[in-house]
């Protein structure tokens, strides 16, 4: 069998492997040989729709070695992968720690975040990696990075996830976030404080990439994907049902 | 009365049995619980077997000399000490790889911290009893073997006799000196090779494990992580378990060795000191020992029989008052049976017959302030340990400044301490109220030695409850009993400091007697002349001595720790499935690198506290060893209270960020702070609780030889 993977941090990419998506995450975070460790977040989804991707190619070339073993990976594109893949087409979001650990996600109908506080902290994904503030909720910010009226700005798809915002002023009691509020945290209060005062700015840069400071600890709602109008949803599990459910995982990822 | 000694280490040592079998019985869990449990005893009872093979030789070494040099009683009470204290440390160590997976179990079936606590504290007991049973059951063979039937201890005996090479002692204090020096030859031992073990275990673990691969704490992917836990064993549990014998030995000893030195010295003062009153004063500190240990006894089923609440602190602070409080009345009414009647101001008794006793509570009180320090400076509920949080936000170099100040600035509390406690007793009985201080700080010492040993016993469980994958409430439940136990066992730490500083007093100014030898028959003024250069030459290199020791200790554990980061590393490139899951790591290759590496390195600095005061001895004479004594108690207490210090305070710093400040994990702060407690860590496990044994060691090997030195060194016949 099959399956097709997304991959949309740290780099984008669609790959065919016939590993399922846990040894799929340890394949990728851990690599045969390499020796090297890294997290990733990717998506499973069915594949065969459109002309854009090769999917014979995956056909004929995703099977097993002659020695038996499973095809870990086969690359079917490294760019412009999620704008041209549907909404439809993604079944799971996964979520894999340094050590190899997955963590599935599961689709869910798109609600406004609950304790919206006026404005929203988000990590951008794929296909572009800021740090942004905004005055907008999810799908509003969806809406209006991809449709919005300055075209020159702008990504036909977008992955991204809303960010905890803790009280800046009481940093010793930060709670268990990792290194988002690290640096230059006047910068961000500054950024926010802009996006407050003016009824016309959207959105304000906070970070060019800010890849390296974001871990699953600052994860407030879940991970949205928008292309087009619509945007669907992976809710990110309470910790109570982390610890139930997904404690291994939590660990891993310093959650626990 | 030796009776009432003996059948109170009999009882003791019975209870432990009882503890021990009642573990056993207990049920050990699930078949993967089970395994995880036997490779960690497997780990351990392999180390703990090839350090005795070394220590044997040693010892077997050391009574040869002690049976030429000194008398064939001081090389049997040497064996005998040795003998006991190793006892101990194994027995304790066996009781804890088996109380771990059972203490783990507990958690599993009830999900109750409180039963889960007794079930750890239960373990614990083993080493406490056993701590406590076999130093005074050794001590009260010694006192009945060679001091009443062999009529050592009888004040016609208590005067120099001078063997078959010339040399001149007071036998009996010859023999309890030797008995003392064989539980520290065997505390330094465990301690040093404990102490390397467990943290190049723990910093292999940590460094590539945690560090590079990004996998959890005690996860059985980890190849270091078995390792680690059998460290937990070898260093925190063998290793304290022996160094507090020893410092319970060495304090009794210098009481009764300063005793006769009193009598002897005084003989032929105006004010005699009667016969009687100097056999009270010899077995005296026998008696407070025994009562301390029925009173820790109490203590400890206090907290087995009752319901115990969800407060692990509280319960256990319980059990250490019931027994702290039972000693200080108990040793009050003896004190009051034992020298009421007599003529005790001879003997320098300003308050009566209840000096020693005053003496003895000041040195509890003393102990229980220095361990309320020691919590203040390293536990994350107080103002240092945030600061140094605080100041990990800013990077690793100012977590180990802010470390280095918060150690350097927990010095001087403590010190102030003991000196108001020296000055204080002193005044109230004399040099043996300081030694009577220092017995009444270890005084119920089997108490907190189970208090102590529960600790690594939690710890143990909290790693086979996540290497066996059990339920994280089980989880949660050990790691707060691990937590209660960092604070139990820095509080422990400033105990076993305070009291060998009172005991190297005591043992210094018995040296100073010995030294003056039989012309101090008409009483004698101790005076240390720090103006003569071989005095104030030997006190520079006394004062440098903890900083060499130190410096090859620190070295051993990062020998061993980089042989054992190179093997985690080689594993986890090697074996992929290592981290995948597919492929069970080489845990027993880590063991045997940790255990290389201590038998390897432990044996220079426990040759350095033998062979320096000996060395110096012969090349200079006593003035210098006298220099040499007071440098390196000096130096020692401030080495050790900073280490010890210092590196919990890393430690709980570290901690502290865990539990969701300046970020948490994953957080820069936490980064700078992993680094500040890798820093701290062979400080504060392997530096600081050796240099209380160096100390008295040093005492110990300086007493015995200085009629030898005294009379036979280089410095003399070339200069004299």
């Amino acid at each position: 069998m099959i399956h097709f993977y997304v991959i949309f941090a740290p780099s984008e990419a669609l790959i065919a492997s016939q590993l399922g998506p846990k040894d799929f995450g340890m394949y990728m975070a851990q690599g045969s040989k390499k020796g090297s460790a890294e997290q990733l977040m990717f998506a499973e989804i069915d594949g065969g729709f459109g002309e854009y991707f090769d999917w014979d190619h995956a056909e004929k070339r995703c099977v097993r070695h002659e020695d038996g073993r499973l095809k870990n990976s086969l690359y079917l594109s490294i760019y412009r992968v999620i704008e041209h893949t549907p909404l439809e087409a993604y079944k799971m979001v996964y979520l894999v720690t340094k050590d190899g650990r997955t963590l599935s996600l599961e689709k869910e109908e798109y609600q406004t975040p609950e304790n919206w506080k006026g404005f929203g902290l988000y990590k951008e994904l794929s296909p572009v990696h800021p740090l942004i503030v905004s005055s907008l909720n999810p799908k509003a910010l969806a809406d209006y990075i991809i449709n919005g009226t300055t075209k020159k700005i702008s990504v036909p798809a977008l992955i991204f996830t809303d960010i905890k915002v803790i009280d800046f002023d009481d940093m010793q009691h930060s709670g268990n976030i990792g290194g988002m509020y690290d640096r230059n945290l006047d910068h961000l209060k500054a950024c926010i404080a802009s996006l407050q005062e003016s009824d016309e700015k959207m959105t304000k840069t906070v970070d060019r990439s800010f890849d390296s400071k974001f871990t699953y600890q600052i994860i407030d709602n879940g991970i949205y994907i928008a292309r087009d109008r619509s945007i669907i949803f992976f809710r990110m599990p309470s910790r109570e049902l982390l610890k139930a459910s997904a404690y291994d995982w939590g660990r891993s990822a310093n959650i626990f | 009365m030796i009776g009432l000694v003996i059948i109170a280490a009999l009882a003791a040592l019975s209870f432990a049995a009882i503890n021990f079998y009642g573990m056993k019985r207990r049920d050990p869990g699930t078949s993967e619980m089970q395994t995880i449990a036997e490779a960690i005893q497997e780990g351990a009872d392999a180390f703990l077997k090839h350090e005795y093979s070394v220590i044997i030789k040693v010892v077997a070494l050391i009574s040869v000399l002690l049976l030429v040099v000194v008398s064939w009683t001081g090389a049997v009470a040497f064996l005998l000490g040795a003998f006991m204290s190793a006892s101990a440390g194994w027995i304790g160590m066996n009781i804890a790889t088996i109380s771990n997976v059972r203490v783990s179990n507990e958690a599993r079936t009830t999900k109750n911290i409180g039963k889960t606590l007794k079930v750890a504290f239960q373990g614990g007991s083993v080493m406490g009893l056993c701590v406590g049973g076999f130093a005074l059951l050794g001590l009260a063979i010694i006192y009945l073997v060679f001091g009443v039937l062999l009529k050592q201890a009888t004040p016609e005996y208590l005067t120099f006799h001078t063997n078959w090479l010339g040399i001149s002692d007071i036998p009996f204090t010859m023999t309890v000196s030797s008995y003392a020096l064989g539980c520290s030859i065997i505390a330094m031992f465990n301690r040093v090779g404990g102490g390397i073990f467990t943290k190049a275990a723990d910093m292999g673990a940590d460094l590539v494990g945690k560090t590079e691969a990004g996998i959890p704490e005690d996860d059985p992917r980890n190849p270091a992580t078995i390792a680690d836990n059998v460290g937990d064993n070898v260093g925190d549990v063998a290793g304290l378990g022996s160094d507090l014998l020893e410092s319970y030995v060495g304090a009794l000893v210098s009481a009764i060795i300063l005793a006769a030195y009193t009598f002897f010295s005084n003989q032929h003062a105006a004010d005699v000191i009667t016969h009687r009153l100097i056999g009270k004063m010899i077995y005296f500190p026998l008696l407070v020992a025994t009562v301390g240990l029925v009173s820790s006894m109490a203590g400890i089923l206090y907290l087995l029989l009752k319901n115990v609440s969800k407060n692990p602190h509280k319960e256990l602070n319980m059990a250490t008052f019931v027994g702290a409080g039972l000693t200080i009345v108990s040793s009050g009414v003896v004190a009051w049976f034992t020298f009421s009647g007599e003529q005790v101001s001879s003997v320098g008794f300003n308050l009566g017959a209840l000096s020693p006793w005053i003496s003895a509570v000041f040195g509890i009180v003393s102990g229980i302030v220095i361990g309320q320090f020691a919590e203040y400076y390293t536990s994350y509920d107080y103002r240092p340990t945030q600061k140094i949080a605080a100041a990990s936000q800013e990077g690793a170099a100012l977590t180990i400044t802010q470390g280095m100040s918060v150690g350097m600035l927990s010095v001087i509390a403590p010190v102030a301490i003991l000196g108001l406690c020296i000055i204080a007793a002193n005044s109230i009985a004399g040099l043996y109220g300081v030694s009577m201080a220092a017995i009444g700080m270890l005084s119920f010492v089997t108490v907190t030695v189970s208090v102590d040993t529960y600790g690594p016993i939690a710890d143990n469980a909290g790693g086979i409850s996540e290497m066996a994958k059990l339920h994280p409430d089980v989880r949660e439940i050990t790691d707060e009993l691990d937590a209660v136990g960092n604070t139990t066992a820095a509080i422990g730490k400033g105990f076993a400091i305070g009291s060998a500083a009172l005991a190297a007093l005591s043992l210094f100014a018995s040296y100073l007697y010995a030294q003056a030898g039989e012309s101090a028959v008409n009483g004698i003024e101790l005076i240390l002349n720090m103006v003569n250069t071989l005095t104030l030459t030997g006190a520079m290199v006394g004062a440098a001595l903890p900083y060499l020791f130190s410096g090859i200790l620190i070295e051993a554990v990062a020998n061993a720790a980089r042989k054992m980061v190179q093997e985690v590393r080689r594993q986890f490139k090697e074996d992929p499935g290592i981290i995948q899951g597919t492929s069970r790591p080489d845990y027993k290759t880590c063991i045997a690198i940790s255990s290389a590496g201590a038998l390897s390195e432990m044996k220079y600095p426990a040759l350095i506290s033998v062979v320096t005061p000996l060395l110096s001895g012969f090349l200079f004479g006593a003035e210098f060893v006298g220099g040499l004594l007071i440098g390196t108690t000096l130096s020692s207490i401030m080495l050790a209270l900073y280490t010890a210090n210092a590196g919990g305070a890393w430690d709980n710093g570290k901690k502290y960020i865990e539990h969701g400040h300046y970020g948490g994990k994953g957080s820069d702060a936490h980064k700078a702070a992993v680094v500040g407690d890798t820093v701290g860590d062979p400080l504060k496990d392997t530096v600081g609780p050796s240099l209380d044994i160096l100390i008295k060691i040093m005492s110990i090997v300086s007493l015995i030889s200085v009629s030898i030195f005294s009379r036979y060194n280089l410095f003399s016949v070339l200069f004299k």
